[in-house]
């Protein structure tokens, strides 16, 4: 069951770029993509060679490498449908938010590295973005944390299924927090817009522009699994852990296929915040959280109130 | 079920902070309203049939209902759309908000009071001071007039905080006293924007000597 | 009885607006000034009964109706003149009576409010009315004035509110669950000390806009500027009274409680920062009206003073009350004729009243006398023994830092008047080119006199009323 877990992320992982391209298409009146063609250019990417500018060092040729790997190792981390990941210990969300934030100070450093200005501007906004949104995501999994009393991803998500009229709304509260938090470090829309063509617009995008061949497909790749790795997340928020193996792993999918046709509408519908309004956006999210944890606050009943 | 409207109550108060459209301030408004409803009905006891009808004309016929569609006709009167003019980013009012929640909500746990039901008084005080703050931050009579209707709604949970014990013919006069008071803000502000051709109380500072 | 007195009045202004006739709006306004008396002479029939559910005939509230009673008619009457004269279309003359009577009604209600809230209803409807008063002339100072007299106000009171509120919580958990002053005052040794305290801040602030102390008292000045000089006179004498009210039954709340000797404190400090502030913009004014408003402000500093000061301070602070109720009134009297003959109400377009109008400036010098309280004045009565019982109670500092101030705004004062009096007319102004009824001259001299009066040889009945209004702080 663990394993398995591992494998439908990835799986997961595989569809979901496929899946929200082909909602866009669809949206936008065009001629959908097959489902697994990002898939396609990601194999296509992988037997070309790469290209190096002179003036670029070691750490801008292993970044993606270590982005890759961090990716990677935060998927073992992850529970699933009520059970533990492969790896669990107290205290592993922490590792899990700084294992990705490792993997992202790589991308940041190996952008600076490169010595571009457009990079280096990239690179500025990401680390801003991914400090903003870094408190966050560590004030939800606190309140989560309280509700617990214990700090491992297992017994968070285990503990949220008292039911109480707040739990329903911590949990819907978080989902809106996590599911947003996932739009800022995956640098989608409303932060940030992947298919923009400027590169004074672009964030992530610009950040990667010096990379070719095997390592972009592995930045590629990194990606879509940051995004299953969110939709699991959430998804644990809303899986009935009662319900036999086979159906939580469809429903699995299905809220993963939910997420993706959600973020594809969301691409579809709305545009890109102006880059000055990111970070008010960004911590409107610490504020819900913060709201969210005063909430476990009173369902725990730390607050003495009458 | 209180705590629910009243987290709800909070997240309003955030997006008070963050919205910048005059038409968002006049919904987030209205939803105040329902949710002030909300937080009464589950705290009405034994409840008399009258009291029950005054604490629903007070929220959802007046807070949610005749003020908002009162104020969207001034909105559309003045053609306000956004409100450029607020001193400081909106950056730092939701940490403003946030902390003032943050405070609000620490000191009525610390309040420990019998007589007081804290868990109004949490989001009362953050409303009051975010109303004030609210007026303070923008330069708009439009948004002021929002700011003081979100005062009210935090004095109103204030009432319910300490219990009131005022009398329903007065609490009638209360009621009727504020609405009229939100009607003629509401009519000077026409006259303000006809007559200086901008909301913006920069204009307003003639008078001095 | 009092509720059939709110509904006529009610009636009556209502039909103003409706029937829009000059005729009307003077009879109505008759009828509406003898009624008013009517309402003292019933009150004072039946002193300290309860009427209408939520009203009192207290002394206090007895005594500031009967000054405004005895300016309502005498309001009416300028008021009159100053609609004649400058003559507006007929429906903003029937807004400014209707708005002047229910002005009238409001304070009353305020002034025999036995319920906490319904004080506070009284005042919020002061508040829209004084509004439509100060907007009377449509001009953009007088939007401006009056907006924000409405914005702050409202959120004034309503801050005041906040403190009835906690009120409410201290009064619960005593034990009477009714909110009626006599009842409050009646528990208050039993109250939490803190939440009182917060309670008398929070109302403080919310009414000073009303009293014009610090720290809402800008928009009262602004308000005061532009308002139309008859209604001026209310502004700056009965509404005053108004915040009076308020701020000294919540006094008398707290002066029985451990948190006299603070309350007491915080009163001294705001009227010591509303005296200073008021000298200092005395030094900058422009206009006649503010600077009278700003004179407001002092005296109100100083009640708040007298209110520091306690034993005789209770009785010079209602004295000073009523006494400067009378000289102010009469003072913007006159000065509505004298904006009137310049055409302004700027201090650089006047000048040599005395050629100009004899009779009119000699009410403005005794005027003058009367308001910076030299002898023959009875405001000199009031501060006198305000100062004395400050020396007496060895509070040196604070009675010479306010004696210096009042030096100041002495000489300011005099200052503006004398260039009324004294400087070169300005436009070569001849006495044919208006028309002024001598007659008018008498309201505001027997005004002065009476203070004058009322401040050496009070007769004993007064003492008696303002002795039994006081009764509820010791």
């Amino acid at each position: 069951m663990v394993w398995i877990g591992v494998i439908s992320m990835i799986l997961a992982a595989l569809i979901f770029p496929g899946i929200t391209a082909i909602i866009k298409a669809k949206v936008g009146g065009r001629k959908a993509p097959p489902l697994l063609q990002p898939v396609y250019d990601v194999v296509r990417l992988f037997k070309k060679g790469a290209v190096y500018s002179a003036t670029t060092g070691l750490i801008f040729r292993i970044a993606p490498l270590v982005y890759f790997a961090s990716v990677v190792a935060v998927l073992l981390l992850i529970p699933f449908g009520g059970q533990k990941g492969i790896l669990s210990f107290a205290g592993d969300f922490v590792f899990f938010a700084y294992l990705l934030a490792l993997g992202k100070f790589m991308m940041i450093v190996a952008a600076m590295d490169t010595g571009s200005g457009f990079e280096g501007m990239g690179a500025n906004r990401e680390a801003l973005y991914s400090m903003l949104v870094e408190p966050a995501f560590f004030i939800l999994m606190g309140s989560l944390a309280l509700f617990a009393g214990s700090i491992s991803f297992y017994d968070l998500y285990l503990s949220l299924h008292i039911q109480t009229h707040l739990s329903y709304l911590t949990a819907v509260t978080a989902i809106y927090v996590l599911a947003y938090i996932a739009m800022v470090e995956n640098s989608r829309l409303p932060v940030d817009d992947p298919k923009t063509h400027l590169e004074l617009t672009m964030v992530h995008e610009v950040m990667v522009l010096d990379y070719s061949g095997f390592d972009l497909a592995l930045i590629n790749i990194s990606n879509w699994l940051k995004f299953s790795i969110f939709g699991t997340l959430i998804a644990n928020f809303l899986l009935p852990f009662y319900l036999p193996h086979y159906a939580q792993i469809l429903l699995f999918f299905l809220i993963q296929f939910g997420f993706a046709t959600v973020v594809g509408g969301l691409e579809s519908f709305r545009a890109r915040n102006k880059m000055a309004k990111n970070p008010q956006f960004i911590i409107t999210l610490s504020a819900i959280a913060i709201l969210v944890f005063l909430t476990a606050l009173i369902i725990t009943e730390k607050f003495s109130l009458n | 079920m209180t705590y629910f409207f009243i987290i709800i109550y909070s997240i309003t108060l955030v997006y008070f902070a963050l919205s910048e459209r005059v038409k968002k301030f006049i919904v987030l408004l209205a939803i105040q309203g329902v949710l002030l409803f909300g937080i009464v009905f589950f705290n009405l006891g034994q409840v008399a049939l009258g009291e029950f009808l005054f604490v629903l004309v007070e929220t959802i016929v007046v807070k949610s209902v005749v003020i908002p569609i009162f104020l969207n006709k001034v909105r559309r009167n003045n053609g306000l759309k956004r409100v450029h003019e607020t001193e400081i980013p909106v950056f730092y009012s939701i940490i403003v908000v946030t902390v003032m929640l943050m405070g609000s909500f620490f000191v009525s746990n610390y309040l420990h009071n019998e007589q007081i039901h804290t868990k109004f008084f949490t989001v009362a005080i953050a409303s009051v001071f975010f109303g004030i703050y609210f007026i303070i931050i923008h330069k708009n009579v439009f948004s002021h007039l929002v700011g003081y209707l979100i005062i009210e709604n935090g004095i109103f949970l204030l009432s319910l905080a300490v219990g009131s014990e005022i009398p329903m013919l007065v609490n009638f006069a209360v009621l009727l006293d504020v609405l009229m008071g939100v009607l003629v803000i509401g009519i000077f502000m026409n006259r303000v924007s006809d007559r200086f051709q901008s909301t913006s109380i920069d204009e307003l500072a003639k008078l001095k000597d | 009885m009092l509720e059939y007195y709110f509904l006529l009045a009610l009636a009556i202004s209502g039909l103003m607006i409706l029937f829009k006739n000059r005729t009307f709006n003077q009879v109505a306004c008759t009828l509406f000034a003898l009624l008013q008396i009517g309402v003292v002479v019933f009150a004072y029939l039946h002193a300290k009964e309860t009427d209408a559910l939520y009203f009192k005939y207290d002394m206090l509230g007895i005594l500031l109706t009967a000054v405004l009673s005895i300016l309502t008619p005498i309001t009416f009457y300028h008021s009159y003149l100053y609609l004649q004269r400058y003559s507006p279309e007929i429906g903003r003359q029937s807004i400014y009576w209707a708005a002047l009577v229910i002005l009238i009604t409001a304070m009353t209600g305020a002034y025999f409010a036995e319920n906490v809230a319904l004080l506070w209803v009284c005042i919020e409807v002061t508040t829209l009315c004084v509004t439509v008063l100060v907007f009377h002339d449509r001009s953009k100072t007088s939007l401006e004035a009056s907006w924000k007299y409405l914005f702050i106000s409202s959120v004034g009171v309503a801050i005041a509110f906040m403190g009835i509120l906690f009120l409410t919580a201290v009064s619960v958990e005593s034990g009477p669950k009714s909110l009626n002053f006599t009842d409050l005052i009646a528990n208050a040794h039993t109250m939490n000390a803190t939440w009182i305290k917060i309670a008398f801040i929070l109302v403080l602030t919310g009414f000073s806009i009303k009293l014009s102390i610090f720290p809402l008292f800008a928009a009262a000045i602004d308000a005061k500027t532009v308002a139309p000089s008859p209604a001026n006179a209310l502004l700056s004498s009965a509404l005053v009274s108004v915040g009076f009210v308020g701020i000294f039954r919540f006094y008398a709340i707290i002066a029985h409680t451990d948190a006299d000797l603070w309350a007491r404190n915080v009163l001294m400090i705001t009227g010591l920062i509303s005296i200073f502030l008021a000298a200092v913009q005395l030094f900058r004014v422009k206009r006649f009206t503010r600077m009278y408003a700003l004179s407001t402000m002092e005296h109100a500093g100083i009640i708040c003073l007298a209110l520091f000061a306690g034993g005789i301070g209770y009785y010079a602070a209602v004295l000073h009350v009523v006494l400067h109720s009378f000289v102010k009134a009469g003072l913007f009297y006159q000065l509505g004729q004298s904006n009137y003959i310049y055409k302004s109400i700027w201090i650089k377009d006047s000048g040599a009243y005395f050629k100009i109008n004899p009779l009119g400036a000699l009410v403005v010098m005794l005027g003058f006398f009367s308001i910076v309280a030299i002898p023959p004045s009875g405001l000199f009565v009031t501060e006198f023994l305000i100062f004395k019982t400050l020396f007496l109670q060895k509070h040196y500092l604070i009675s010479i830092v306010a004696l210096i101030l009042l030096t100041a705004i002495l000489f300011q004062i005099a200052r503006f008047l004398f260039h009324l009096l004294f400087e070169k007319n300005p436009e070569q102004l001849h006495d044919t080119d208006f028309n002024i009824n001598k007659a008018e001259n008498i309201a505001p001299f027997l005004l002065f006199v009476l203070a004058a009066y009322l401040g050496y040889s009070p007769p004993g009945f007064f003492v008696n009323m303002i002795n039994s209004a006081i009764a509820i702080i010791q």
